[in-house]
């Protein structure tokens, strides 16, 4: 029954104390803010921290939710910044946020490319292992624009920036993410012959 | 100026003006190169949708609320409680002064000259034996005896928040 409450509906119920309309919310939203969350921190314990605190935050500022934008979108931003606040905390500062050597040792993670079994790998999980090589930035940018079903306007939004450095940006992200794919099937198919 | 690439992702993306939207379509019915792209730039378009989405723990959405419950339940007191109830008791005390200062005003024989207040009577002669009747009666026990549940009911209640917001 829940279930089908709008995200709005279960704002006005939770503001009005019922918790487990919260929790709905939650369900409802916690692959994503998750997966959004993962792109930045690059690993499943940090991510769960920073997903967590996201939706603590949300709980104590759901009064000042105005509603002009989408939840999801409000949400996100929070995210966003509580992701670049953790980063930043663990001393990942800009210029090595940016350095794409501080990532080239997902490349050659353990259980990851080189231990699987080549025929049960399927087109997504090369896109996933690409995804998760890219630099932060690109990685939310992509994830947001094709999972998190946010418009350039709304991207803009949840990274304070203008629509028009997110198109630019989400161009450059696509190439990063192409030319990484392209790298690793070439990689798999030299292994395979 | 864009590339063809650039100007075919926008036009996959439908971000860019109708003219140039018009245009592009021109280019990719009559031209072989933006075509080809076109083609490539859409599949991997189509790609990028199947990317998944990860999965939190399990005991995720259990995890947030324990953080949500913990964080109201450390919550000071003086966050607690309502403001409504500050200003009704701070109401109720103005008022009374108000009215005691209106009444003793009211009181005073203006007219006496130098002398301001000669003598403010009041209402009903108090007896010190009626009052000490009103504290020892059946209605005083009870208003005590009331007081007492009331206390051990708060005292109980906030041991066993107390007991409930200790670190485990």
């Amino acid at each position: 029954m829940q279930s089908k409450l709008s995200d709005i509906e279960l704002i006005q119920q939770t503001i009005n104390g019922n918790q487990s309309a919260y929790a709905d919310l939650v369900k409802r939203h916690q692959r994503f803010v998750f997966t959004l969350a993962l792109r930045f921190t690059k690993s499943r314990e940090d991510a769960e921290e920073v997903a967590q605190d996201c939706f603590v935050k949300a709980y104590r500022s759901l009064n000042s939710f105005q509603q002009q934008s989408k939840f999801s979108t409000w949400l996100y931003t929070i995210v966003y910044t509580t992701a670049m606040t953790f980063l930043r905390k663990k001393r990942v500062d800009t210029s090595s946020i940016d350095d794409e050597q501080t990532f080239l040792q997902l490349e050659n993670k353990p259980g990851g490319f080189d231990e699987n079994n080549a025929e049960n790998r399927s087109r997504s999980f090369y896109l996933n292992q690409a995804i998760e090589q890219l630099l932060p930035d690109d990685a939310a940018i992509i994830t947001m624009f094709y999972k998190g079903e946010q418009s350039l306007d709304e991207i803009a939004q949840v990274m304070g920036i203008e629509a028009n450095t997110v198109k630019v940006k989400l161009f450059r992200a696509r190439q990063r993410l192409k030319e990484k794919l392209e790298r690793n099937l070439k990689h798999e198919v030299k292994e395979l012959i | 100026m864009n590339s063809i690439e650039e100007k075919l992702w926008n036009y996959i993306d439908g971000s860019c003006p109708p003219q140039e939207q018009q245009a592009i379509e021109k280019l990719i019915a009559t031209d072989e190169i933006y075509r080809r792209k076109y083609d490539e730039l859409l599949q991997l378009n189509n790609e990028f949708m199947l990317a998944e989405v990860d999965e939190p723990p399990m005991a995720f959405t259990y995890n947030v609320m324990e953080a949500i419950r913990t964080e109201k339940a450390m919550q000071p007191l003086k966050a607690r409680i309502d403001g409504r109830i500050i200003w009704g008791i701070a109401a109720f005390f103005i008022i009374t002064v108000v009215a005691m200062l209106a009444y003793t005003l009211g009181t005073v024989n203006w007219s006496s000259g130098a002398s301001v207040v000669k003598q403010v009577e009041l209402p009903v002669q108090l007896n010190a034996n009626k009052l000490n009747g009103i504290f020892t009666g059946p209605i005083g026990k009870g208003f005590l005896f009331f007081d007492m549940v009331m206390g051990l009911f708060f005292i109980d209640y906030y041991l066993r928040r107390r007991n409930m917001t200790k670190p485990q």
